[in-house]
């Protein structure tokens, strides 16, 4: 990508260009949360995108892939008035600064939802959405895209990055799609100098080497697990730690797991799939009583051989983890990427 | 783009009751164009609405014989199989489908075929016994071999019936505890083996039944000395989706609802089930 071009715009030039992409789409930006937290919501105004955030409290994953997604409405009229409608949601949409990782969590996405067959729901929103990256030049705490190919910066995959420069954003474009965004504005942007470019290489190589405590030993953890050499013992020590909260799925942004449920008052019905974990007891539970994971460390095993198997790895073309160090913060049992790939490298826990 | 997840609209053209649980339900579909493309084989699913309830996968449990429905056995055992077997002639419910890879066909012309069912397992096995019927001369010998736990557990008497009455075809049935009315062979269908005249070395086995008969009649099969790909079976998971998105039928890194449901033993022994 490196032959495309780049520019710059200044701080106030930036709020007019929000302004422009909030006039013709749904912008969907790091917002102001609860206390300190910041997470990915519609804005509404320039004012309310969080540029200085760390991290955001969840993924994008909601907005093309919604915790309850609806699949089809129905009405009835009489025994023979069924009417099934499919429900798409286009809406056309930017998500705006986002962190790499969750561009690359994007990406995966992009995979499991058009692999061997494609996935409507999720690509009718995909199609209409716009990509612009915020490059990482202080980790998070909890960070460790380093280990897994997802940040601090991107190559590739994004419509636009955009990079915090002293007083200005460096702006990178990445496709097509960015290129007509910048042309639609291009009276705020200018062309990137040799120099902002240079200092953009400069930030990258400094924000490497700014990672926290937590690395992911993704290289021995994808040996063993692809060669089912993972100690029994271990996916049980594992499944002890583990509350079945499902948050772990809930925040990651590669997570896909759901199931599929119907309500219906009044004649009118709807089927949604709702997200699920593979965590839960109850995930593989037959209608006959048969539960073919019926032990904790089957349901351990499956969840790391989804996301740490080249048998997955390849045709997904990556493991299923960014390194966005969300399951770090929410797991209680601390059955988090870091420390599964550190038990599974020395075969402990 | 097409709406993998999209039923199309069938009627109940008919319904039988099978056992004190168990129905059978013959379906067609509301859009005629619908049924030309709708090319199933033997071993396939489909995914069944009851609209409110939910959907569930059910086999294939006819065969191609060039009429424009298709049949599923039901077992009334949770909330979408109870909603089924409430409804009546005449209702109508959603189908996705055929999904799912089917059983060998053209592949195991030739040989013999062993089928062997245990309870609610015959249904997936009766549209393939029905095809290789009715190519006959294709395959050297072809036994039926069906287990259930009582006589009132037993599916598809009249097929039963008819096999049995066929000469071509041996056809041997046995329940886990007899009744007062029963005559027949008392025993696991394992019991069934060393009557019926099967040589392992040219035979194909397809076994279907709850999982502890599939693991105990393969582990037999394999004693008498068949090999581990001449033996089939179709896995029974909770497929959500049936189309490869979901993720709740995953054994390793297998899909039972788009690489299966149907596998050889082979197959089987060699993906990492975590389960």
């Amino acid at each position: 990508m490196g032959q495309l071009p780049a520019y710059v715009i200044g701080q106030p030039a930036l709020s007019t260009w929000v302004e422009t992409m909030l006039d013709r789409a749904e912008v969907v930006a790091p917002r102001a949360a609860h206390g300190e937290d910041v997470t990915y919501d519609v804005v509404h105004t320039p004012e309310q995108v969080a540029w200085g955030y760390t991290t955001s409290l969840a993924p994008l994953k909601r907005f093309l892939f919604p915790q309850v997604d609806p699949l089809l409405r129905w009405s009835r009229q009489g025994d023979e008035g069924l009417q099934l409608e499919p429900s798409y949601d286009e809406r056309e949409r930017v998500f705006l600064a986002v962190r790499p990782c969750d561009v690359a969590g994007v990406l995966f996405l992009d995979r499991v939802f058009t692999r061997d067959r494609e996935d409507i729901y999720y690509l009718s929103r995909r199609r209409r959405s716009t990509l612009i990256a915020l490059t990482c030049t202080e980790p998070g705490e909890n960070c460790f895209c380093v280990c897994a190919d997802a940040g601090p910066f991107l190559d590739a995959g994004y419509d636009l990055q955009l990079t915090r420069l002293s007083d200005e954003y460096l702006v990178e474009v990445g496709s097509d799609k960015g290129a007509a965004l910048i042309g639609e504005a291009d009276g705020l942007f200018a062309p990137a100098t040799e120099g902002a470019m240079r200092t953009r290489r400069d930030l990258e190589k400094e924000a490497e080497t700014r990672f926290g405590e937590h690395q992911a030993y993704f290289a021995a953890a994808l040996r063993k697990v692809t060669f089912d050499q993972v100690p029994d013992e271990l996916w049980d020590g594992m499944a002890e730690r583990c509350l079945e909260c499902g948050g772990c799925a809930f925040v990651c942004p590669t997570c896909t797991c759901f199931l599929v449920a119907d309500s219906e008052r009044g004649g009118e019905g709807e089927r949604a799939r709702l997200w699920d974990s593979c965590l839960y007891r109850a995930y593989a539970l037959e209608a006959s009583g048969h539960n073919p994971r019926a032990e904790g460390k089957h349901r351990v095993k499956a969840r790391f051989f989804h996301k740490l198997s080249y048998q997955f790895a390849k045709p997904l073309e990556a493991h299923g983890c960014v390194g966005c160090g969300r399951c770090v913060t929410t797991c209680m049992g601390s059955n988090d990427m870091p420390a599964v790939t550190a038990r599974i490298r020395r075969g402990a826990m | 783009m097409e709406n993998i997840y999209l039923p199309d609209l069938a009627e109940i053209t008919d319904i039988r009751q099978e056992t004190y649980d168990t129905k059978t339900f013959r379906l067609r579909f509301v859009e005629p164009a619908r049924w030309d493309a709708f090319r199933h084989r033997p071993g396939q699913f489909v995914e069944i609405s009851v609209f409110g309830v939910g959907e569930a996968p059910f086999c294939l449990a006819s065969p191609r014989n060039g009429a424009d429905t298709f049949e599923i056995t039901v077992r009334s055992t949770g909330m979408v199989t109870e909603a089924l077997h409430a409804l009546r002639a005449g209702h109508r419910v959603g189908v996705r489908g055929p999904l799912g890879n089917g059983f060998p066909f053209d592949e195991v012309k030739g040989r013999s075929i062993l089928f062997v069912g245990g309870g609610i397992g015959l249904p997936p096995l009766r549209p393939l016994i029905w095809e290789m019927l009715g190519a006959r001369a294709e395959f050297a010998g072809i036994t039926v071999l069906y287990g259930a736990r009582t006589p009132a557990d037993l599916v598809y008497k009249e097929d039963l019936e008819e096999w049995s009455g066929q000469g071509d075809v041996e056809c041997m049935v046995t329940v886990d505890v007899a009744d007062e009315s029963w005559t027949g062979n008392v025993g696991v269908v394992g019991t069934l083996f060393p009557k019926a005249a099967i040589d392992p070395s040219s035979t194909v086995a397809f076994v279907c039944g709850p999982p502890i008969m599939i693991r105990f009649v393969v582990t037999d099969l394999l004693g008498l000395g068949f090999a581990e790909e001449s033996i089939y079976t179709t896995l029974e998971r909770h497929m959500r989706c049936g189309v490869g998105k979901c993720n709740h039928c995953l054994i390793g890194d297998k899909y039972v609802c788009t690489d299966g449901p149907v596998f050889s033993y082979q197959q089987m022994k060699s993906m990492m089930d975590p389960g």
